[in-house]
This record gives structure tokens, C-alpha cells and sequence, in this order.
């Protein structure tokens, strides 16, 4: 009843004078980078524009840059303007935001990628790593030298998970593929990616992926190598690599925001890990190149169906790391939640993953 | 093979050597007239933003370079002034304008994150099908700049007039030299090169922009000048050894061999405080005496 | 004389507050910002509100003892730029006692945590200390360096040894012990770090100004040929000053890590070492000075958050107001009067 009668004020107000409209919600998001990075802040921030558009009627507070000893001040400086949703997107903001979860439980955090929940605190990834897997697929097929690379920002869980993927995809459609990988040791020193990509380019690898904040640096140096690249994490990058373009994936949340804030708005919303694919639109794969051959293409969406049907389990087992010992059992298969447990490497792989 | 491996070694030990060497050989000139700027982060920032937004805009990569590096001189102008006319603190304005730097480039290259700009062209050594040696001009450039700067620096009077200033300002004066005008020439030079460096760096390496793209290479040329003890020639020695480093750790890994990324990092530090404390009481010699001291005409003094 | 001292400071500062104010306003009026509007945010929700002043006080914490790591060693005519090497690795020594302290209560163990800290700090600045007493290498030039290779090895045991299992995904350290934590003022994110600031900056101010030692410190930093035939040890007070000031910046390190990140990791600080040494320069190396004027840096921090919020300014911003602060205190030298003067009324 209350409700009925707000929403008549709301709209006897909004017609008399467009004034003052107050905000049905105001949502709060913060990111340790700059927002068009063409990677994984300007996915997030993205996510956050197509929420503002679908939902006019959200308010958004937004802020970049912002370290993590900073975070909970900024976040409550967010809560004092009314936040009532606050996305602290980035992984390293997980406890400040959980300190504040306990402090404010009328205010709904979700987090990309944590492990830990509370009453009025959830998490939210894509399932990157299974989706890797379909471009390891696509790596397989354009190979010439049967050696691909891939080089990595730091040797966390996720990336390692990624690069497995990106080989055993590569593996399912062609057994003679090795992979080697590189990590920088930080997530944005363009120099430096230059030359890591140089590096394995001269090892021969003629299909390069990536797991960085953003790949610019290394797209363009594919491209000027007359190599093969797929992007990661935003499809922004395409076209650095016009030419050397396989396909790659994009984080994509914005419906998923929209549901999220909508959820807060009807009170239904509910604390849970939230780890969705492809098939939800959580990941998009994009176009193909043009140096694709039309077979590669079929074959490529041919699994991106298997994956999203659920009929392909890329982390099923027997799967042995680099030293031979047998890490995920026949019969066994890691699903969303063990993308975390990853410290090694899939046999086959060149490179170290400490 | 074994060849192989060390021409594409080298080859990754020069192009990451090439950015480096800019700001490194401007520092030698300018800490051997008695000043250190801890600001070369910031102009290379604000070399690489506005040479990089210039490439976007005019399409035009050689103008936007020159241009870049214009930048970075008329913004170590405020230090010239403040170091040289107001006898500021060198430490205290050098860190201002790196905090400068940082946030004017991030400002102006804001429009300019994620555009494509005209790149420097590469003039392969090799011939056009090698990935190796496959450099822009400037890479070039920088090596020959090193050694002419070592042919001035000690072979030519303007040379000697340089680093009689930064052993004795008041010995210099007395001898008719002005240092307020040797180290106002200075600072320009050390401008212009560190934008250079920011510009070859945006423009021939990476080709994009993004914020705080250095990742400190500012402060590394700054380490490097001290390695190379004030002599540009070393600093070439440096800056391989340090490119080198860096290489080396990235090929080592795809052959899967894994050092901690850490420790690798660590070597150019650890080799430069050895050399230090190798040449012990020598460096002194070579240290332009007065480095970092306020000249006020007659006297001298901390700061 | 030294009323009209007084007035002439307090005028020039004013002066340059307009001046800076100014010019950043107008800025921001070119990018089509409302400054007035700004200026009003950022005083309603950082100073009118409990919670936006503890958070600049929060901030305010290690820049206090940031600062002293390059005041002391100033006083005995020594340049520390290395505090953000000593910050670091005060946090490293600091977290290892933090993770290997037996179950003492937290009044033993808060202390125990932080003399760790201090005391990786000051092995931080004995290096330089030494090397610069026994004439090898200059203390500015080896701070320096020594600032690279303190991160690194930070990263080293962060991502090897001491890296928590369950955080593949983001390496740092397990999670400190609550008794190894510093305790918050109530219900606030206000914590203890900040009060042992203060407490430091007494310290400071009463070793350096009422005690012997203070007064052979300073003549080392005026005169050191003269304080040699004194008999005063200058090269022993050399090397003190340093292991001092980077036992500062250390314990500035582990009291961020135990009160506000609970566990080691490479992001814990914004470059906390540099601005300290900033603070102390703006300060004139005075204790009220260094409050007064860490208290400002934080607030332009605060600030930054505040204006990116309400009006979209870029956070980039913050760092050309600093050095435009900066450029203009620079250009004028003689406004380290209203510290003297501030310093002689406090004495008196």
C-alpha cells in the first residue's frame, strides 16, 4: 500500500515539475584503474553505464584510482550519499568492503571474484577460465608452428587457470600444440609486455592470449609480427590487431547489474557466489578475423555451444601438471568455484607458475 | 642456436634500453652541473601523454615526437626556475613535478586512453622478414646521442664549463662562467630528453597511452645515472645491462626456466649499490661535488 | 619583531592559499566544474562529518611518521628520501613478528608487532646511515636505490613464502592475529597509529630541543667539522639519525598493515614515504608544522575522493593541486618564517 501511494506521489511529482527527482537507488562503484583501460576496469565501468541507461532512474557515484588502503573511506564516503549498492570492483578491495559490510547491513555489496560472503555481501565473476577454453580451441586450429603463448600479469590462480585452459582447449583439437607462458610480474607495464610478446614470438608461438589489465600493448605487437591474437578481457582491443585477430572475450554485466539493482530495489536480492558463462551472457565471444578459415569458425562456435549446454567440462580430469603428477583424478571435473585453486600448470605448458 | 638466442637477447636488451637512455644521458648533463631532478618520471609521463595525443590528432608521429618532448622541456622549466632563480630545494621540486607530471599527463591523455595513433616507422637491420632489430629511428638515435653527449661532456669547452659548474659554482663565477645560465641550458636539455624518452616510449614501443605508463622508468634513469658515475658512455652500459635484466628474466621463463621475477628485478639495484660501494671513496671523485646543494652566489648549503 | 615576523608569515601564507586556490578554481572553471561547489563538498563531508574526519585523520597516520623519518636525519644534516623503502620494509618485519608471536595477550603483542616494524625500518636506514659515515656513499643517492629494493623484496615473501594458500587468487600474507592488530577508537576506523604519531612527535621535538643528545645531533647537522674537535661523534650520530628516522617510517609501515590491511600484500601504500618527505619540507622539519601540514595533504587526498564523487573530477586532479601547493610554498622560501614563528610560540 505504501508503495502504491509513493509511486502515485512519485508520478503526481515527476509530472507537475521534473525537479528534484529523487533517485530510486543509488548505486556506488569504485576501481583500482582508470576507467577506459580497454580491459578489465572499463568492463566494469561499462557494466555500470548499462545499468544508468536501462535504469534511469539509479544514481550513479563512481570513483577510479582508488588504492586499497583508501577503500573503505571512499566507500563510506559513497554510503553517507545514500549508496544503498556498492560494487567494489576490484579483487584486492574484498576485506575493506566486508569491514564495511558488518558496520552497514542496510547496504548490499557485491564483489568480483571473492571467496567470502556475509548477510549483505555476494560475489559475482564470469566463468573466464571455462570460456578460455574456446579460444584455446580456436588456437589449436590457426597454429602453423603448433607452439602458442600466453603471457600473464602476475602468477595468481585466475591466470594460471586461464592459460590451462587456453592450452587444454588448444589440446582437444590438436595434440601436437605446446604453450608457453610468461608472466611480466605486474599488471600494466606496456614496455614490458612489448617484450614479453617478443619473447615468445622469437620461441616460435604464432597464437598469443593473455590475461592483463589491458592487452594493447601486446595486440599491437602481434599484429606488426604478422602472428595470431585473441583478446582478453575486453573485445575493445580488436581493433589493435585488425589483422592478427582469432576471436577473444568480453566481460559483459551490464543486464546483470540491472537484475542485481533491481533485486535490491523488490528487497529479494540474496547473498550468493554468483559464477556465470557464456550462456548467461556473463562473456561474449566475439567476431571472428578475417584471417579465419570458415571450417575454424564452425568448429570454434561448434564448442561455445557444447560449453554453453554444459556438454563439455573443460577441467575434467585425468589432468596431470608439469611434473607429471596427477592433479584432478579421471572422473573428476573442477568447476567455477575451483578456478581459485589453482598453483600449476597443465602438463605441456613451458613456464613456471610461481 | 645458441647464437640465436643471444641476437634475440640483445635485440629485447636495446629496445628496452632505448627509453631508458633518454632521460638517463639528460640527467648525467644535468646532475653534472650540481642538480638532481627527481621529476623525470613526470616529464616522461607528460613527453609520452602529449606526444601520443598529438600522433592521434595530427597524424603525424615525427611532429607529435619533437612536440612531446617541447612538453617536457617547457615543464622542466618550472623546475629550472625554481631550483635555479628561487634556489628551491632540488629534491622537494623535482618530487612536485613528478606529482606534476603524473597528474597533467593523466588529465590530458584522458580523451586519448584506448585511441590508435600513427606509430614512429621501423627500419628493420635485418631486413623486413627478421622480428629481430626491428627499431624506430629514435632507438637508434639514442645510442649515438649517448656517445655524442660524451664527446661534449669531455672533449668540448662547453663540456668543461658544464662540469666545472657542478664541481664549484663560486670557482666557476669566479672564472666568468655563469652557472645560473649552464645549469638554465641544462635543465632544457634534461626537459627535452626525458620527453623524448616518453615520446619513444608511447610512440615506438607501446604505441598506446595509458596512465602512469612509465611504471617508474623515471626513477630507474635516475639509479642508472648513478651507475654510470656521470659518464654517458657507461650509461649505455647501464641501460643494456638493465634492458638486459628485464629480457633475459622473460626469455628464461618461455624456456622454462623460473627464476622469481622478484629476485631478477632486484639484480640492477643490487648491482648498482655494489659498484657504488666498490668504487668506494672514488665515487666521490666523480660525483659532481656539488650535487644537490643550493647555490646562492657566494655560499652553499644543504637543501 | 617577532610579532611582525608573525603577521608577515601568516600574510604570505594567506597569500599563497588564494594564490593556489585560485588557480586550481579557475581550472576547474575551464573544465566546466563548479569550484565553490567543490570547495563546499569537500569541507561538508570530510570536516563537518565524524566520519570524513576520521578518515582524514586515518590518512593523516603515516604521513605523521613519514615525516619524522626524514625530519630526524635532517636535523643531523642528512637528506632521507628512502622512507618509502624503510616504510616497506618496516611492514615486512613487522608482519613476521605479527605471524610468529606466540598467543600473548594483545598489550604485549601490539608492541612487540610494532618494535619489529621500527626495527626493520631502521636496519633500512643503518645501510645508508653507515655507508654515508664511513664516506662510501651518499646518503640521498643510496636511499634512493635502497626504495626499489625494498617493494621487491616485499613481493618476494609475499608471493613465495609467506603467501596464504586460500588467496591463490591475490597473493599476500594470512591474516594477522586480532591481538596482533591496532586497536580503533570505538566504533570508528580512527586508530591508535595516529596517536602514536603524535606521541612521536613529541618525541621528537623534546629529544631534539631539551636533551644533550638533541643538541650534539643538531651540531652535527650545522657544523660537523667543528662538532668533530668538540668531540662530539659525528660519524656514531650519522648513523643514529638514519637508523632513527627509518625506524620511524618502519613502524609509519607496520602500524598501516595492523590497523587498516590486517595482512601484508604489495598495495599498502600510495607513495606514503615520498609525501612524508614532502610534509617534512613544507614543515620546516617543526613537530606542529609536520601536523599542520599532513593534515592538509590528507584532506587534498580526502578531497580528491570527495570531488571525484559529487563532480566527476578526475582523481588525476589531486596530484596537480599537490604540486601546484608544492610549486608555489617552492617559489617562495621564506615561508618557512610561519613555521619559525609557530615554533617559537610554541616554546614559549
Amino acid at each position: 500500500m505504501k508503495r502504491v501511494v509513493a509511486v502515485l506521489l512519485a508520478t503526481l511529482v515527476g509530472s507537475v515539475a521534473a525537479v528534484a527527482q529523487q533517485p530510486c537507488l543509488v548505486v556506488g562503484m569504485i576501481i583500482g584503474g582508470t576507467k577506459d583501460d580497454a580491459g578489465y576496469n572499463q568492463s566494469q565501468y561499462e557494466a555500470l553505464m548499462a545499468l544508468k541507461d536501462k535504469m534511469p532512474c539509479v544514481k550513479i557515484l563512481f570513483a577510479e584510482n582508488v588504492p586499497e588502503g583508501d577503500a573503505e573511506a571512499v566507500l563510506e564516503n559513497m554510503i553517507a550519499q545514500g549508496a544503498k549498492l556498492l560494487f567494489p570492483a576490484g579483487f584486492g578491495y574484498m576485506f575493506p568492503a566486508l569491514n564495511l559490510a558488518k558496520r552497514y547491513p542496510d547496504v548490499v555489496f557485491m564483489h568480483p571474484g571473492g571467496y567470502m560472503l556475509a548477510a549483505n555481501f555476494g560475489t559475482y565473476f564470469s566463468n573466464v577460465q571455462f570460456a578460455y577454453y574456446v579460444l584455446g580451441v580456436a588456437a589449436g586450429l590457426m597454429t602453423k608452428t603448433n607452439k602458442i603463448g600466453f603471457i600473464g600479469g602476475l602468477p595468481v590462480a585466475f591466470v594460471l587457470g586461464n592459460c590451462n585452459a587456453f592450452h587444454l582447449g588448444a589440446r582437444a583439437v590438436n595434440p601436437n600444440v605446446e604453450t608457453v607462458f610468461v608472466v611480466t610480474g605486474t599488471w600494466l607495464d606496456r614496455a614490458k609486455e612489448v617484450a614479453a610478446t617478443q619473447a615468445l614470438l622469437q620461441q616460435g608461438c604464432d597464437v598469443i592470449g593473455s590475461h592483463l589489465d589491458s592487452p594493447i600493448a601486446v595486440a599491437q605487437t602481434v599484429e606488426a609480427a604478422g602472428a595470431f591474437f585473441v583478446g582478453y578481457p575486453s573485445l575493445a582491443v580488436q581493433k589493435f590487431a585488425p589483422n592478427a585477430w582469432v576471436s577473444g572475450l568480453g566481460l559483459t554485466w551490464g543486464d546483470f547489474f540491472v537484475d542485481i539493482a533491481q533485486q535490491v530495489l523488490n528487497k529479494t536480492w540474496k547473498s550468493a557466489h554468483i559464477r556465470k558463462g557464456l550462456e548467461a551472457g556473463f562473456i561474449t565471444l566475439g567476431e571472428f578475423g578475417p584471417r579465419v578459415p570458415e571450417e575454424v569458425k564452425a568448429k570454434v562456435l561448434e564448442y561455445a555451444e557444447l560449453l554453453k549446454a554444459g556438454k563439455i567440462e573443460p577441467f575434467a580430469g585425468p589432468i596431470y601438471d608439469q611434473a607429471g603428477n596427477l592433479k584432478i583424478a579421471a572422473g573428476e571435473a573442477w568447476g567455477a568455484l575451483d578456478m581459485g585453486k589453482f598453483d600449476w600448470l597443465v602438463q605441456g605448458i613451458t613456464g613456471s607458475p610461481k | 642456436m645458441n647464437g640465436d638466442w643471444f641476437l634475440s637477447w640483445i635485440s629485447g636488451a636495446i629496445l628496452y634500453a632505448a627509453p631508458l637512455l633518454y632521460p638517463t644521458v639528460g640527467e648525467v648533463l644535468g646532475q653534472r652541473t650540481g642538480m638532481v631532478n627527481l621529476g623525470l618520471e613526470g616529464l616522461m609521463l607528460l613527453g609520452a601523454s602529449t606526444s601520443f595525443a598529438l600522433s592521434v590528432r595530427l597524424g603525424n608521429p615525427w611532429v607529435a615526437v619533437f612536440l612531446g618532448a617541447g612538453v617536457g622541456l617547457l615543464a622542466n622549466l618550472i623546475y629550472a626556475f625554481l631550483v635555479v632563480k628561487r634556489n628551491a630545494s632540488q629534491l622537494a621540486t623535482g618530487l612536485a613535478l613528478m606529482f606534476f607530471g603524473l597528474g597533467v599527463s593523466a588529465l590530458l591523455g584522458k580523451p586519448y586512453v584506448g585511441q590508435m595513433a600513427a606509430a614512429l616507422p621501423k627500419y628493420p637491420l635485418l631486413g623486413p622478414r627478421s622480428l629481430l632489430f626491428r627499431y624506430d629511428l629514435l632507438v637508434y638515435v639514442a645510442f649515438l646521442l649517448a656517445a655524442l653527449a660524451w664527446v661534449f661532456l669531455f672533449r668540448t669547452r662547453w663540456g668543461l664549463q658544464l662540469r666545472a659548474v657542478g664541481e664549484n659554482p663560486a670557482h666557476a663565477y669566479a672564472a666568468g662562467i655563469s652557472p645560473a645560465r649552464v645549469r638554465l641550458a641544462a635543465a632544457c636539455v634534461v626537459g627535452f630528453l626525458a620527453g623524448l624518452g616518453g615520446a619513444q616510449l608511447a610512440l615506438g614501443v607501446t604505441q598506446t597511452w595509458s596512465e602512469g605508463m612509465t611504471a617508474g622508468r623515471g626513477f630507474i634513469a635516475i639509479a642508472l645515472v648513478i651507475f654510470s658515475r656521470w659518464n654517458p658512455l657507461r650509461a649505455i652500459v647501464g641501460a643494456i645491462l638493465f634492458g638486459g635484466a628485464v629480457v633475459l628474466q622473460l626469455q628464461l621463463q618461455a624456456r622454462g626456466i623460473g627464476i622469481s621475477p622478484f629476485f631478477l628485478d632486484m639484480f640492477p639495484y643490487v648491482l648498482t649499490l655494489f659498484v657504488l660501494l666498490l668504487w668506494g671513496r672514488g665515487v666521490r671523485h666523480t660525483a659532481p661535488a656539488s650535487l644537490g646543494r643550493v647555490y646562492f652566489g657566494t655560499e652553499e648549503r644543504g637543501g | 619583531m617577532d610579532k611582525n615576523r608573525l603577521a608577515a608569515g601568516s600574510f604570505r601564507l594567506l597569500l599563497h592559499v588564494v594564490l593556489i586556490v585560485g588557480v586550481f578554481a579557475l581550472f576547474l572553471w575551464a573544465n566546466g566544474k563548479d569550484p565553490i561547489q567543490a570547495v563546499r563538498d569537500t569541507v561538508r563531508i570530510n570536516l563537518l562529518q565524524w566520519r570524513g574526519l576520521w578518515g582524514v585523520m586515518v590518512r593523516m597516520a603515516p604521513l605523521l611518521l613519514t615525516a619524522l623519518a626524514a625530519a630526524f636525519p635532517f636535523r643531523a644534516g642528512l637528506i632521507n628520501v628512502g622512507g618509502e623503502g624503510q616504510f616497506f620494509l618496516g611492514a615486512l618485519l613487522g608482519t613476521w613478528a605479527a605471524l610468529n608471536v606466540p598467543g600473548l595477550p594483545q598489550w604485549i603483542t601490539v608492541p612487540i608487532v610494532l618494535l619489529a616494524g621500527a626495527v626493520g625500518g631502521g636496519l633500512w636506514g643503518w645501510i645508508p646511515g653507515l655507508l654515508r659515515a664511513r664516506g662510501w656513499v651518499n646518503e640521498t643517492i643510496s636511499t634512493l636505490l635502497l626504495n626499489y629494493l625494498a617493494p621487491l623484496i616485499v613481493g618476494y615473501f609475499v608471493f613465495g613464502p609467506w603467501r596464504a594458500p586460500e588467496l591463490a587468487i591475490y597473493p599476500q600474507t594470512p591474516e594477522f592475529p586480532d591481538v596482533a592488530r591496532l586497536p580503533a577508537l570505538g566504533t570508528t576506523r580512527l586508530h591508535v597509529g595516529f596517536f602514536i604519531g603524535l606521541l612521536f612527535l613529541f618525541a621528537y621535538w623534546f629529544f631534539i630541543h631539551k636533551t644533550r643528545w638533541g643538541l650534539e645531533m643538531r651540531s652535527v647537522g650545522g657544523n660537523p667539522e667543528a662538532s668533530r674537535r668538540l668531540g662530539v661523534p659525528v660519524s656514531r650520530w650519522v648513523v643514529l639519525a638514519m637508523v632513527l628516522g627509518g625506524a620511524m617510517a618502519g613502524l609509519a609501515g607496520i602500524a598501516e598493515v595492523a590497523a587498516v590491511h590486517y595482512r601484508l600484500k604489495l598495495a599498502i601504500s600510495p607513495g606514503y614515504g615520498f609525501m612524508g618527505f614532502l610534509v617534512n619540507w613544507l614543515a620546516g622539519s617543526n613537530p606542529v608544522g609536520i601536523v599542520l601540514m599532513s593534515f592538509v595533504v590528507a584532506l587534498i587526498a580526502s578531497g580528491g575522493f570527495t570531488l571525484q564523487i559529487t563532480q566527476r573530477i578526475p582523481y588525476a586532479a589531486v596530484n596537480v593541486l599537490l604540486a601546484l601547493i608544492l610549486f608555489v610554498v617552492l617559489a617562495k622560501p621564506a615561508s618557512g618564517i610561519l613555521a619559525k614563528s609557530l615554533a617559537r610560540r610554541w616554546k614559549a
